[in-house]
Formats: C-alpha cells, structure tokens, sequence
C-alpha cells in the first residue's frame, strides 16, 4: 500500500485505489453532470417563459429534430426534465455528493489509511464511471432519452407507444440505474465498514464528528433502499422487454388493446418510493453533516446539542423509511393508510425543528467568520428553514389533494433537497479545496458565486409556490393552453431570468475551482485552524494520509474556543489537560 | 492491518451486503403479498423438485458447518467444501427441473399460458439462483485453495465468508420457499 | 462564424479573469499577505450582507404576496373545498410565522455576532438540554395539532356519504377526456377494455342492460349543490383528474377504478360574475402522460337542475349512439 513510488499515470489517476483520488474523481464527474443537469433546465425553461418562441440556442444544442426552428418539440421538453431530475438527484447529488465527501473524508477523519477496500471503492468509481456513459449515451438515441419523469411510473415508462422515449432511451436508463445502484451499493458497504471498524485509537463513536455520522447513516439507508429499487426496475424491464404483467393491466393504446392483464402500476409507485423517499434523505444527509461541521468551525464555537443532533439523525433516517406513501395520497390508496402516512411524515418535521434550532443556537454568541464555505452552510439553513416548513402542507394528506404534482411540489422538493443540498456540496468543496489540492480556492469569487446563487436560486424557486398555488400542474410543455394560466407569465419570465443568472455564475465556480487547482495560493496544513483529523495530514497528499504513525485522539471535534485553553481550537489529537472535562 | 481487525472487516463487508440482499428480496416478496390481494392471482402446487432443492440445500449447509469444525481442528476440510459445492450444483439443477416441470404444467414465465402468480414464481426463483451462482463460484475457489492447503487453523477467512454467505442463501431459499407455499395456495 | 466568435470571447474573457486573479495574488504577496485569508473587513462586509440581503429577501416574500395574491385560485367551489381552504390558511399563517421568526433570528445572529475586535472569543456553549426539551416538545405539540386537524379534515373527505350521490365517470386517455352519465337507471354499465372501439370509446358492454341509457359526454356538466361521485378510469396510461377549483385531485390508473365524493356549490355563472367573464371551471391532467399532456382538458360547468335536464337530455344515449349507428 506505501509503495508510491512506483506508480503509473494509470495507477494513479485513473485505476486509483486511493481514496483520496477517487474522491476527486466523483467529484469531477460529478461536477461535469451538474452542468449538463443545469444547461437542460435553463433550456426547458426559456420554453416555459417564452411558449412557442424561437431560440437559436434550442436549434444549435437539439438539432432540427427536437428544436425545429427553434422552438422546443413538447417530447424532447418530457425528455429534458426527466434527464435533469435524473442526473441532477442521482448523478450530482447521490453520487456526486456522497461519493466525493465519503471517500475523501471518511479515512481522514477517523484516521484510517484508507478505506477498508480500495478495490471495491474503485469498483464503485468505475461502475458509476459506465452508468454516466450509458446516461449519456442515451442523449442521442433517435427515439429520444427517457421522458417518463425521472420516477418512471409505468404504464408510461413501459410503453413506446405512448411517448418515443419510452423505446430504446428507456433500456438504457434502466440499464445505467443498474449499473448505478451497484456503484452505490459498492460504496455503501465501504463506508459503512470502514467507520465501523477502522476508526483510531480514541475514536469512539461519541467522539466521530458529524460528517462521520451523516455518511454512516446515508450509507445504511443506501444499502438497504437501493435494492428495492433494482428489484422495483427488475420487474419493470421484465413488462418492458419480455412481455410480463407486473405493472400493467387492461390497456388500449394506438387503437390496440394489449394483453397484459391483472399487473397494477401502484405497485411500482409503492416500490419506487420505498426507494425514493429516502434517497431524498441520501441527498440531505451528508450536506446536513458537512454543514454541522462548517458552522462549527466558523463560529468558532461547538456544535450546539452534539448528542441530539446525533439522535435527530438517526430519527430521520429511520422516519424516512415509513413515510413513502406521501407520494401516492391520490392514488386511490385506502385513506386510512393515507392517515398513517400523514401521521408519520409529520413526524420527521420534530427532528429537522430540532436541527434547525441548534443551528441557531450554535451562531448565537458565536464569533462568525465568513469563509465561502461558512456563506453556503448559512445557506443550507435558510434553504432548509424554507424547504422544511412547505413539507408540513405537502405532507398533509388533506392539503395534497390540490397541491399534489403542482408547481408547489416544484418549488418545495429543489428549495429543501435541491438547494440545500447543492449548498452543503459547495460548502464542502470550498472548505476542504485546501486538504484536496493544497491550495486555497479564490475567496472574492467565492463570495461572488454564494450572493449570486443565493439571490438568484430562491429568485427560481420562491416563486414556484405562488404558480403551483395557482393550480399550475408540473411537468407541462407550456402553461399557454388554459385560459386560468395566461395571468403567471410575468412569474415565468421571473423565475427563466433568475434560472439564467444562476446558471452564468455557477460557470464562474467552475472555473475558480479549476485555476486554484494549478495557480491557487499555497495552503497551510491547517488554514481553518480546526480540530478534526484531516487537518492533521500534511500538505503533500500521501498514499496512507499520515506519513508515520497514525495520531490518536483524545476528545471531540468540538472543542471550539473552550475556556483555560490559550488557543480558540483544541484538535482531537490533543490530551485533556489534567483536570479538564469532555464536554 | 491485523488478521482479526481484517476477518472482522470481510465479515461485516459480507453482512451488509446480505442486509442490502435480503431488502431486494423483501421488495419483490412484498409486491406479491400486495398483488397476490387482487382480482386474477392463480394458485397451484409449487413442483416438487423444489422439495428436493430444498432438502439438498440444507444438507449442503451441514456439511459447511462440518467443515468449518474440521479446519478448526487443523484437519483438512477439502471433502466436506467439495461436498457442498457438489450438492450446490445438484440444487441449481433441481431448480431447472423444477422449471422444467412448471413449463410441462403449461405455466409459463410469459405470454398468454402465464399469470402474475408463475411470473413472480419465475422471477423470485431465478434471482435467487443468480445469488446461488455466486455461492457456486465462490464455493469452486474455496474449495481449490483449500486443496492447496491454503487455510490454517487460526486463518481460514475464506472458509467462514462462504460459509456465512451459503447459510444466508440457505435461509434464503428456505423462506422463499415457505412463502411461495403459502403466497401461491 | 457567430459560434466561433462566442467561443473567442468566451476564451478571452477567462483569460482576462485569470489575469486579474493572479495580479491580485502577486500583488498581495509582494506586500506579504494572503489574499485568501478572511479579513476583518470580509467579516464586516459579509455580515453587513447578511443582514441587508436577509431583510431585502424576507421583503421580497412580502412583496411576492401581495403582487401574485390575484392569480392564486379562488375560494373553493364545493363543500369539503372550504374546509381545506381553512386548514391551508391555518397551515400557511403557521408555517409564515415561523418562517419569518426563524430568519429574522438567522440574519440577526449573522450580522451581530460576526468575528471582530468587539466579539474575538465565542462563549462556549455545547449543550443545554432543558432547552433541547423545550424545543423538542413544542414542535411536537404544534404538529399534534396540526396533525388532528388535518387528519380530521382527511377523514371527512374520504369518508363522505355516497348514498345519494350521482354517479358520473370520468374516462381519461390520450390526450383528452369523457365522460359518462348513467341516464335514467341511474346505474353505469359494466365494461370490459378489449371492447374498446370506434364509437364506443371506453368500452362499455353494450350486452348489459344498464348500459343502454348511458350517455357519453365531451364535457362535465355537475347540478350545484346536489353531492356526485365521480368513478375515473383511464384508457392507456395513468393520467390525474385535478379540478382545482373545487379543490379535487384522484388518479386515473389503468386496470383500477379510483373515485372521489364532492358537492359543487357555486355555478358557473356565479362563477363569471366574481371573476370575470372569461372564467370556465376546467379539469386537467396532472400526471405525465405524454406530449399533449400540457392541453389534456375538460369543460366543467356548474349549473341549476334545469339547466342541467336540458343539457342531459340533448344527449344521445349509447343504444342510440351504438346500435343505430350500425
Ligand atoms: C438551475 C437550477 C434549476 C432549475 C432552473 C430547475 C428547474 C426545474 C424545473 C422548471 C423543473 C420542471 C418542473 C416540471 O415541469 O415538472 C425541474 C424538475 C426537476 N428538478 Fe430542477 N431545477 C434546477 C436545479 C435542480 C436541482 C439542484 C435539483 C436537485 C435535486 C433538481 C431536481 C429536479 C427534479 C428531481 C425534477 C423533477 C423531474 C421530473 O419531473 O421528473 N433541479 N427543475
Ligand atoms: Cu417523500
Ligand atoms: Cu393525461
């Protein structure tokens, strides 16, 4: 494992067992994703705010098929939203998200030499690796990319008939789900082994920071929702290409009554969902660790209430494996089951108050300092605050009945998962950019990108509330076919500029991100003047993170401007002075 | 890292993913609960080759128990392991028997001699023996490394994963088979 | 040749940036200071914004209200709809207050505590756990109440009386809509998807008696205040009758018959006179369907019980409509 001497490039850089460089791989890819989730919606949206309008960009990034003369064809505007959710949850913030901060801050902070299995951890890489070229691939399939939304409901999912992205784009978002759920499932087992087992001397896990914990936790609900889904996807490729009846019963398209009989396509949305509500948290969770972690840092002050932030984890976490069915309370479900439901996903609003509240506790009688990375955990907390407090009325049995798949529903799901979880990777980028690369990223740019983003995403995503109040269904081509609508243009062409603007800026990111890479200023060893592990590597990033013997640890990670030290940190590695208490 | 510290992390590598195993069956078990309520489910007998698996893969699991005491007591554990991995061979070809009897009855996987119900039946028996086919492969290498006499007594890691992991398939079959008794009558 | 032009500029003005960049770092490091280092002056500017961005952001909420409350729907158009209406105000001034508190804390944390001469050491705060009961508890107090509420609502609605209701069909495919009256029978027929053909769209089994005085219709028409059940089904895929207006939404699902109780109460007419003459109750689809999905629309009219009659019995009924036709 220490023989990094003789490496290769390839070794090194592409077939790495280091965590460390597989990190970064996700990250980068999943960088490259997010662009191409984010160019796909700011095209779905110049038709949303300009119907029928034409645009050269359309024409020059679609081709004559799908843009004719400019002007979006309403298949590939399915396809567009489908692909952008897809690539946006999966792509940037499952896998772009817990893959680059799991890989990269597990060993380092509980003081590992790497993770327990590089092979399986580059087996990971490598499958996420096929599952991109499979998605993208299916960009440029003549029947069009998936379209079917980005939960796949069959029938519309099974049949080609009913939407030419159902064909052969379908098959190959099937295929790379597959291989994607067994990139993350690879990973999973990983993180979850290696915080288990490989943590230093004095570790203990009332000592593990935040991050640890979220990331241990994400990767369980991983493990045990992921193959729900491949078994939901199993049987849907089964109706799809061998001509069973899981889902589909009792119909007639393009004037043919097909044979299938007695499949329910409730069923898939019961199995999806028992995937895809905690993946919601999958996508929180790690930004909610980071952040923990930036705010403490920052505020030069412990996390407020470790030990409830801990169970508030665990409680949402176990919550969001009983709360699925929020999704289908129009489905016809027995409303008793409804009530259940409503009942148990209100619940998971006790443990986020508490989150929030300890938030604020902790920058009470703080002494802030703004890094970019500080800006974006502050972020988090709006967005969440927002995002939470939308759930109550969407959660609500009773009020989803007209806000159900509205453009509420919109506004809600990108402010609480999407923004603030896009946040929390920022903030994470910008905070451990000097432990990644060895040097800082550009500070005026990132205060730049944070105002910028900050204005501009809740420029996109506030207003969505007021078009779903407005009774506007999501996922429609246009909002110009009902009279009752023609009054929210002035919100659409709102909600485009803001969606443009925020799109500019984040290319502003990108490239501070690649100029610090090769011209940043140097890094000092610990630049945030923190507590945890990591800090305590060189600068030069070695194979097996600390040169000699790994340090051991004798306190928490939150020993922030304790008093009788002379210093505002004390780092884990540090021994209680005599007399001195834990916390 | 140490042989414990190391044992201990294969094992709990193993577990997790039995956990991450166990949900994808529990998702496909409970789509037929939910299906097996509605209108058009057929029942009928699950063949008997199946019964047969069934007895060959628990006696497989002894002799794995077996050989895992043998290499504890520093004797060579190579015939129990090629035992097991023989009777694992005889289970997958039961189960093609037991297709094979399913399709004689005229219950199809698909088309129109098929119903949800053989349709499931199909898709939970196979996925079960693609996790078998592993265990087989899995078996073929213990079994060559311990005719090597790879495996000591303080250090036979490869031993104990198949053996955890057969079990589970063991245990596996064993409720897959109980609940099609029951799901399908 | 515009493309290439786009690109040129877009080279240069990232070069144009990385110059600026790097002269700035040169320069600080000349003067031996790390330009990335967070000043005291970024302390100061950034909480400044904090602050002034926070206020600015919760005045524009404000000012989103009030210039966007016209175009949300009207009050509710039925029955249960008040009552929904009334939970979701309780809900959205609940959930406003809160909004507005939480962020008011937020941005003023972040402008006054922000590091600097007069604030350089935190006050060592790890844990309180009096406080963290306190605020466990009263969230879930709110939310006990929040949840008895709704779930009262949730029961009513679900669990209205149907007895007496008129029972109409809403039939949804690509990419639009029908619906079916039982006639004088009052009873639907039965129907059997495979017999879904030419005029006899959604597949009613003309063999049964209860079929022969249905009658299909292109629109809804609903008699005020006299309660119906609509029974929805879909041809092809699923699709999601939502009639915003009177605050319903129920899945149409292939193979399965879904339904949903309501009382209109208010005409169409009346409707025109608090809205506007261009006003029309509509259901639409909200669920992805396809690429018309966007204009998957009905008329819905509300309408007295003559109106209604007279409107019902211009109807050919399916015999007539079916058998003479052959
Ligand atoms: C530039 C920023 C973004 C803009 C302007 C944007 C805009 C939109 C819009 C307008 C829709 C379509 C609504 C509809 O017709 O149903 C949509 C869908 C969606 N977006 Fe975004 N979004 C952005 C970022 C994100 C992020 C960060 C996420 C990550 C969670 C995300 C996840 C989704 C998902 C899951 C859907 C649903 C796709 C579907 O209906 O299948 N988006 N977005
Ligand atoms: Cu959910
Ligand atoms: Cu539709």
């Amino acid at each position: 494992m220490s023989d990094h001497h003789n490496e290769t490039f390839i070794s090194k850089y592409i077939f790495s067992l280091d965590h460390k460089m597989i990190a970064k791989q996700f990250l980068i890819t999943g960088m490259f994703m997010g662009v191409v989730g984010m160019l796909m919606s700011i095209l779905f949206r110049l038709q949303l705010s300009n119907p029928g309008e034409s645009f050269a960009i359309l024409e020059w990034f679609l081709g004559d098929k799908w843009a004719p003369g400019g002007v979006l064809d309403p298949n590939m505007y399915l396809a567009l939203v489908t692909m952008h959710g897809t690539i946006l949850i999966f792509w940037v913030l499952t896998a772009g998200l817990t893959g680059t901060f799991a890989n990269f801050l597990i060993p380092l902070q509980i003081g590992a030499r790497d993770m327990a299995s590089g092979f399986i951890n580059m087996l990971s890489y490598w499958f996420f690796f096929a599952a991109t070229v499979v998605l993208l691939i299916s960009l440029f399939v003549e029947t069009g990319p998936a379209s079917a939304g980005w939960t796949i409901y069959p029938p519309l999912s099974a049949l080609p008939q009913a939407i030419p992205g159902s064909g052969l784009g379908q098959d190959l978002w099937l295929i790379s789900m597959t291989l994607f759920i067994v990139s993350s499932l690879l990973g999973g087992l990983n993180y979850i082994v290696t915080i288990l087992n490989l943590r230093t001397k004095g570790m203990s896990m009332s000592r593990l920071p935040l991050t640890m914990w979220a990331l241990l936790i994400v990767a369980i609900l991983g493990v045990l929702s992921f193959p729900v889904l491949l078994s939901a996807s199993l049987l849907l490729i089964f109706d799809r290409s061998f001509g069973t009846s899981f889902y589909l019963s009792d119909i007639v398209i393009g004037g043919e009554a097909l044979h299938h009989t007695g499949g329910s396509p409730i069923l898939f949305e019961h199995l999806f969902w028992f995937l895809g509500h905690p993946e919601v948290y999958i996508i929180l969770l790690p930004a909610l660790g980071i952040v923990s972690e930036i705010i403490s840092v920052n505020s030069r002050k412990p996390i407020f209430g470790y030990k409830a932030m801990v169970i508030s984890l665990i409680a949402i976490a176990f919550l969001s494996f009983i709360v699925w069915g929020h999704h289908m309370f129009i489905t016809g479900m027995d409303p008793f089951l409804g009530s259940v439901f409503t009942f148990t996903t209100l619940l998971i609003a006790i443990p986020s108050a508490v989150k929030v509240f300890n938030y604020l506790a902790t920058l009470w009688r703080a002494s802030i300092r703004f890094t970019p990375a500080m800006l974006f955990a502050i972020g988090f907390v709006s967005t969440f605050i927002t995002g939470g407090l939308t759930g109550l009325i969407l959660g609500d049995s009773a009020l989803d009945i007209n806000v159900h798949d509205t453009y509420f529903v919109v506004g809600h799901f990108h402010i609480v998962m999407g923004l603030s979880a896009i946040y929390g990777m920022f903030a994470g980028v910008y905070h451990w950019f000097p432990k990644m690369y060895g040097r800082m990223m550009n500070k005026k740019l990132g205060y730049f990108h944070f105002w910028v983003t900050f204005i501009s995403a809740y420029g996109v995503f506030f207003p969505m509330h007021f078009l779903g109040l407005a009774g506007l269904p999501r996922r429609y081509y246009t909002n110009s076919a009902f009279p009752m609508f023609d009054g929210l243009s002035d919100i659409n062409e709102i909600i485009t500029f803001f969606a443009i603007l925020g799109g500019v800026v984040q290319l502003l990111f990108i490239f501070n991100f690649f100029y610090s890479i090769f011209k940043g200023t140097k890094a000092t060893e610990n630049p945030w003047r923190s507590n945890t592990l990591e800090w305590t590597t060189p600068i030069e990033r070695i194979h097996g993170n600390w040169p000699g013997k790994i340090p051991s640890v004798h306190r928490w990670a939150y020993d922030y401007s304790k008093p009788g030290s002379d210093k505002d940190f004390i780092p884990q590695t540090e021994p209680l002075k005599e007399g001195e208490t834990e916390h | 890292m140490n042989i414990k510290l190391r044992n201990n992390t294969f094992k709990q590598l193993l577990w997790i993913g039995m956990a991450g195993i166990s949900m994808f069956f529990a998702g496909l078990t409970s789509a037929v609960i939910v299906r097996s309520a509605e209108r058009g489910w057929d029942t009928f007998v699950l063949p008997e080759y199946f019964w047969c698996s069934t007895v060959v893969i628990i006696f497989s699991s002894i002799l794995l128990v077996l050989s895992k005491r043998k290499v504890k007591r520093g004797v060579s554990p190579t015939p129990y392991i090629f035992s097991t991995l023989i009777l694992g061979l005889f289970f997958a070809y039961f189960q093609f028997k037991g297709w094979g009897q399913l399709i004689l009855e005229g219950r199809y996987f698909v088309g129109p001699g098929s119903n949800p119900a053989s349709s499931f039946l199909y898709v939970l028996t196979f996925a079960h023996l693609i996790h078998v086919l592993g265990g087989i492969i899995s078996l073929i290498v213990v079994t060559i490394k311990s005719s090597q006499k790879k495996y000591t007594k303080e250090d036979h890691l490869g031993i104990e994963l198949i053996s955890i992991y057969w079990h589970f398939l063991d245990v596996l079959w064993v409720y897959l088979f109980i609940f099609l008794l029951f799901s399908l009558k | 040749m515009t493309n290439l032009l786009i690109i040129l500029i877009a080279f240069l003005v990232i070069a144009t940036l990385v110059q600026i960049l790097r002269v700035g770092e040169l320069l600080s490091e000349v003067r031996n200071l790390d330009v990335n280092k967070v000043t005291e002056k970024d302390n100061k500017t950034q909480s400044f914004l904090m602050g002034s961005v926070g206020i600015l952001f919760l005045v524009s909420c404000v000012w989103q209200y009030f210039s966007w409350e016209h175009l949300m729907l009207p009050a509710a158009s039925s029955e249960h709809g008040v009552t929904i209406d009334k939970l979701m105000a309780f809900t959205m001034i609940l959930i406003i207050v809160v909004f507005f508190i939480l962020h008011i804390i937020l941005f003023y944390f972040l402008y006054k505590y922000r590091k600097g001469d007069h604030n350089d050491v935190a006050y060592y705060y790890p844990h309180n756990n009096k406080l963290e009961l306190i605020w466990t508890i009263a969230p879930t107090i709110v939310l006990t109440v929040v949840i008895l509420y709704g779930l009262s609502v949730w029961d009513q609605i679900t669990n209205a009386d149907t007895s007496k209701s008129q029972v109409i069909e809403v039939y949804g495919k690509q990419f639009d809509w029908m619906a079916r009256y039982p006639g004088e029978d009052e009873t639907l027929g039965s129907y059997n998807y495979k017999l879904v053909q030419g005029l006899n769209a959604l597949g009613v089994d003309m063999q049964d008696e209860a079929s022969l005085d249905d009658k299909l219709t292109r629109e809804l028409h609903l008699v005020v205040d006299e309660p119906v059940l609509l029974k929805l089904r879909s041809q092809d895929i699923i699709h999601s009758a939502f009639l915003p207006h009177f605050r319903v939404q129920m899945n149409c699902v292939p193979g399965m018959s879904t339904q949903f109780a309501f009382t209109p109460t208010k005409t169409t007419s009346e409707m025109k006179e608090q809205e506007g003459d261009s006003f029309e109750y509509v259901l639409l689809c909200n669920k992805i369907c396809g690429a018309a999905h966007y204009n998957m629309q009905m008329k819905v009219v509300v309408e007295t019980q003559e109106e209604y009659d007279n409107w019902l019995s211009q109807k050919n009924t399916l015999s007539e409509k079916l058998i003479t036709k052959k």
